[in-house]
């Protein structure tokens, strides 16, 4: 059985055992620094400082919006 | 058309938040086209190397970038509407310092700072509309820097992937375009019906 998500409009699978179970664990699995990345569940922004806590759910829809230096 | 950008662009206040290589740009771009009124906010002096890409003159290495922007945004219009915050922005000061704005230009250099800008405008100004650049290093590849509104408040600007580094220098020519499509943005945005909806239903009487 696989748990899949939608991130940034694409569905991801993954193994049922092995799914993230809080925004802070997606980020961790996609090898994503949680400083460069500003997040959002079902359209809503979730804070840096609320990844750990975020949970995820099957079906939602997340969007991550990541960021390279310079200006 | 034409009438109506112009109109809605006077009575607008748009911060920018960075005057490096990016905010600088955006600054200049709006002064030309006829901004209302410009929060400038940067704690930074120029320095020799920022005169590849930044709207400074050379007399002006030393000077806070606040204060030399102002003087040439002055020259170049001179009843500008200025206010310029030398501050280093913080989640705590930002919703203070672009309370009232319509839009905030993220013009930061680092990623995390980027980051915070943008989730600070998200989460805590549920009126303010964000434009950022992620992706912008190197020369050439001119098509990959495109707009893309990702939320209704938050239009994001770049190719997404072009970071600096070594060997991938910042450069006048791409900064411009990122920076060009950043003010572009801006324009759309203040003519946007949903934004506009947005604004003129807060209370604070500042509503386009």
């Amino acid at each position: 059985m696989n748990t899949t998500l939608r991130i940034n409009g694409n569905d991801k699978q993954f193994p049922q055992d092995r799914a993230p179970k809080t925004l802070a664990e997606l980020l961790a699995e996609l090898k994503i620094d949680q400083a460069t990345v500003v997040a959002e569940i079902d359209g809503r922004i979730v804070e840096r400082k609320d990844f750990a806590s975020a949970a995820l759910q099957p079906g939602q829809s997340i969007e991550l919006v990541r960021f390279v230096g310079g200006g | 058309m034409m009438t109506t950008v112009f109109f809605e662009l006077k009575n607008s206040q748009i911060g920018i938040a960075g005057l490096g290589g990016l905010g600088s740009n955006v600054a200049v771009a709006l002064v030309r086209t006829g901004a209302g009124r410009l929060i400038l906010a940067d704690f930074d002096v120029v320095e020799e190397p920022n005169l590849n890409r930044q709207q400074y003159f050379l007399d002006q290495v030393g000077c806070h970038k606040v204060d030399a922007l102002t003087a040439n945004l002055l020259r170049i219009r001179p009843d500008s509407d200025l206010v310029g915050r030398k501050v280093r922005l913080t989640p705590d000061n930002i919703p203070v310092i672009f309370a009232g704005c319509h839009v905030v230009a993220e013009c930061f250099d680092r990623s995390d700072q980027k980051q915070m800008l943008v989730e600070t405008v998200l989460s805590r100004m549920p009126d303010t509309a964000i434009v950022s650049v992620s992706g912008l290093a190197g020369y050439g590849r001119s098509n990959d820097i495109v707009t893309r509104r990702i939320h209704r408040r938050h239009v994001l600007v770049g190719d997404g992937t072009s970071g600096i580094g070594p060997g991938v220098p910042l450069t006048a020519s791409r900064v411009g375009i990122a920076a060009h499509h950043q003010a572009n943005a801006i324009l759309e945005l203040l003519l946007d019906t949903e934004m506009r909806s947005l604004w003129a239903r807060r209370n604070t009487g500042a509503g386009i």
